[in-house]
């Protein structure tokens, strides 16, 4: 299967002969670092290699729109609920630098006892199945082929099906997964008994197919009240899933921790984050650190969200990830919508990049606060773990509530979550080996009458499926109803007939964001904002984020509500996209004639970048095809640049507009064209407007002969003057 | 029970803590893990679960329908502790066919009297 970025990835192609899929590598990949990367005028310090297909970060098209790679792999996190508009995202958020795909579970499979097979739709994740994640990993290997880098598949190994799971991931290609039976026993009720004894098991499966593990302690800063109290039991989770990882024989370079600056702004985040991000790394070097951003303290705004997920991402520059993952901006108020996934995925991109090289500058220090906050944690830490073994181990301080208690320990407040030893989902199902106990497979974790002596455990009967694939039992579905074929009906047929509508989350699903400020207090704000966003057409109006400005000036408000619009691409009126010509044709026609241009940004607008990026020799302007440019500066009154043209005789006046207030954009343009008109000059020049906020149309209506909005090009508008003046000779 | 309320007394019992060098301190923090972590790791060793053994027919060759369906059929007999995996392996041994035939077998209620005999 292979992708081309002109076209949609199609679903059908992907469930095409996917019993016979086999993925095209396994384990766990990073990205191939490059040391001092030069890209375009820059030196990157902490950089990796370039990707052939992207979308870069706005601002590169001022840098000759380089793509700097980060060293860490970024993660992003997926759960619409539907696989097939999963993949869509996954492909869209690769684009943007994600090579790390987590694809959150269906709600409820921890308590799934056995495999899920098909493909059933999920809630708030997928049911991970056999055939989801082949289709997964079957587009990921494609998408990966697109943009140039591996992109490494994640997904779960909890819930009482551990093991199972951990086999199924090993031969389908899954890269990663979460993997910590502290997770399953705290937050999911499980037997504490059956969680540990699948999780080594689990582990060995994990720790021979090359998968890397992330444990599962940031769940307690999401649940905590003070997310910063907890960090004392966060070594502590941490070292227990860790030791236990390395006693099931994972190697170091496979256990990744996973860790979450605990706190937000307003709370003087740096102070109590970094010095918890430092012990961590001092404590457990050697190990791999996942680097999650902060999801206990956001609420609505997205903006709030970015900033804090920013401080974040600074912490792990101050230290170290070898992965930073991404939170969705949005998660705080609904699923998050697929656009947010490139939001988050940004926000990480863009400030690993801006910090590239931050290291070389400044160091930790080495005395003082940090040291003293450090040493604390880690003595803290220490008091925890000793009062583990003075309760009597491990099972008997779950059995007393010692983790997640809200107290920083050694202050308690009574508060943890208690979990009976011998109580729990699946309790009472571990079952002691025989002394001739056997398990006639690789990878098993032990005691086991087939791990002795010479050759693989199973060798009598030609091989597990770890080593003969071909024996690995594929079922397509067994819902008639509940399955893909049946979801991708609708989207196909508006294939079929060109529809389109607008989505968030799933195909179609018609679902649009508005921003309404209501100058009125809060609650009658907000119910004006509901009604007007009623009134817009909006089916099912739901406030999604709501920021007061003030008390009684007003509120601005985030809704969002469904639209029963499609429109008919063929019925759209596309806009017709004229050729360029060639530089070739360009300049033989402007060398010999000696044309005058000039240009300038009229009234009092002081911008000056984009006008010199199209007049300008060195960046590709209009200069190398040989027009003579007169640039008069900024802030100039429109009679002296029409003054300037008729002293020089040029043949095209060009002027960029910016500022937008009062639509002084418009009467710039609009006052071109008329003091052309008044001087006898219009019929031989060529009035040109150009401006972020410029259309073609809007510089037409004023006058001009045409007006050059975002992304433009000096060859563009080389290429416009030659036809116009060619025009005006004929 | 839970663990009753206590104040923050941290100041006191660090005190035998604050005389370690930090690197003292990082092999005091893993010694402790390590005792902790010994037992749990020792009752994996010696136990399985359904999960276990329906991930180890699942490498032998089974589906998860028909691996779940055989465990459920191994712990009503009371039959784990001796290995799902081994007695299909040994059956397909005795009778001459292969894994998945002695599996498809047992599933079809047949041969379970010579299991674990």
């Amino acid at each position: 299967m292979k992708l081309s970025p002109d076209d949609k990835l199609d679903v059908r192609e992907v469930l095409n002969d996917l019993d016979r899929y086999r993925p095209k590598r396994k384990g766990w990949t990073w990205r191939r670092r490059i040391e001092n990367h030069r890209l375009g005028p820059f030196v990157f310090r902490n950089a990796s290699a370039d990707l052939n297909s992207s979308v870069p970060l706005p601002a590169a098209h001022s840098f000759g729109d380089i793509d700097p790679q980060c060293d860490c792999v970024i993660t992003t996190e997926i759960a619409s609920g539907r696989f097939e508009d999963d993949l869509r995202r996954m492909r869209m958020a690769a684009w943007h630098g994600a090579d790390h795909i987590m694809v959150i579970r269906t709600a409820g499979q921890s308590h799934f006892d056995g495999l899920i097979e098909g493909t059933p739709e999920g809630v708030g994740g997928i049911p991970i199945t056999r055939k989801q994640i082949r289709a997964t990993r079957k587009a990921l290997d494609a998408i990966e082929e697109e943009v140039g880098r591996p992109i490494n598949f994640h997904s779960y190994v909890s819930g009482v099906a551990g093991p199972e799971i951990a086999v199924l991931f090993v031969e389908e290609g899954v890269n990663g997964a979460h993997q910590d039976p502290q997770y399953n026993t705290l937050y999911r009720g499980i037997n504490v008994h059956r969680s540990f004894v699948d999780a080594a098991e689990a582990k060995k499966i994990m720790a021979d197919g090359g998968l890397l593990q992330i444990d599962g302690a940031h769940n307690a800063n999401a649940t905590a009240k003070e997310a910063w109290k907890v960090t004392p039991e966060l070594f502590v989770q941490h070292a227990i899933n860790t030791a236990y990882s390395r006693a099931a024989g994972m190697p170091a370079d496979q256990i990744a921790l996973s860790t979450v600056p605990p706190t937000a702004p307003p709370a003087p985040k740096l102070s109590l984050d970094l010095p918890y991000a430092v012990a961590l790394r001092e404590l457990f070097a050697g190990y791999i650190f996942r680097a999650q951003q902060n999801t206990r303290y956001i609420e609505s705004d997205t903006r709030e969200a970015t900033v804090t997920h920013v401080l974040d991402t600074l912490i792990s520059r101050l230290t170290s990830a070898d992965i930073q993952s991404t939170i969705t901006p949005d998660e705080g108020r609904n699923v998050p919508w697929h656009y947010n996934n490139i939001a988050g995925v940004n926000t990480a991109r863009q400030t690993l990049m801006g910090l590239d090289g931050l290291m070389d500058l400044v160091a930790l220090r080495s005395d003082g606060m940090l040291r003293d906050r450090v040493r604390e944690l880690k003595e803290r830490a220490v008091l925890f773990l000793e009062e583990v073994l003075d309760s009597g181990g491990y099972y008997a301080a779950v059995g007393t509530g010692q983790f997640v208690d809200s107290g920083y320990f050694p202050e308690r407040k009574g508060d943890g979550i208690v979990r009976e030893p011998d109580g729990g989902v699946a309790a009472g199902t571990v079952v002691a080996r025989e002394p001739d106990y056997g398990a006639p497979v690789c990878s098993h974790f032990g005691h086991n009458i087939y791990a002795t002596g010479a050759g693989k455990a199973c060798r009598d009967y030609g091989g597990c499926t770890l080593c003969d694939p071909a024996k690995i039992q594929y079922i397509d579905e067994l819902d008639p109803e509940d399955n893909v074929e049946k979801r991708l009906l609708a989207p196909l047929a508006d294939k079929a007939a060109g529809l389109l509508r607008p989505e968030v989350e799933r195909h179609g699903d018609g679902i649009v964001c508005v921003t309404i400020f209501v100058p009125e207090r809060p609650p009658i704000a907000e119910v004006a904002a509901l009604e007007m966003a009623r009134q817009m057409g909006l089916r099912k109006p739901e406030v999604i984020a709501r920021r007061l400005i003030h008390p009684a000036e007003g509120s601005v408000f985030e809704i969002k509500g469904v639209i029963e619009i499609a429109v008919k691409i063929d019925d759209l009126p596309l806009p017709q996209r004229e050729m360029l010509l060639s530089d070739a044709e360009i300049e033989a026609w402007v060398r010999p004639r000696s044309i005058h241009v000039i240009a300038a940004t009229p009234g009092a607008d002081e911008h000056s970048v984009g006008l010199r990026e199209i007049l300008d020799l060195k960046h590709g302007g209009i200069e190398r095809y040989g027009f003579c440019c007169h640039y008069l500066g900024t802030s100039v009154p429109i009679d002296r640049a029409l003054d300037m043209a008729e002293q020089t005789g040029a043949r095209a006046v060009l002027i960029s507009t910016i500022i937008t207030h009062g639509d002084v954009h418009l009467q710039n343009m609009r006052r071109l064209h008329e003091a052309a008109v008044q001087r006898g000059l219009r019929k031989r020049l060529v009035l040109i407007a150009g401006g972020t906020q410029v259309t073609d149309d809007m510089a037409r209506e004023c006058g001009l002969d045409a007006g050059f909005g975002r992304g433009t090009t000096g060859h563009g508008v080389a290429s416009f003057l030659v036809r116009q003046l060619r025009a005006l000779e004929a | 029970m839970t663990s009753s309320e206590r104040p923050d007394d941290f100041e006191i019992r660090r005190q035998r803590l604050r005389v370690m060098s930090d690197e003292a301190l990082h092999h005091h923090f893993w010694a402790l893990v390590e005792r902790i972590v010994a037992p749990l790791i020792e009752e994996a060793r010696t136990h399985t679960t359904p999960a276990i053994e329906r991930s180890v027919l699942l490498r032998m060759g089974f589906s998860s329908l028909e691996a779940k369906a055989l465990v459920g059929h191994f712990v009503e007999r009371g039959l784990l502790g001796r290995g799902t995996g081994r007695l299909v392996l040994e059956l397909a041994k005795r009778k001459g066919i292969s894994v998945r035939e002695a599996g498809v077998a047992l599933l079809a209620g047949q041969h379970w009297a010579e299991i674990g005999a």
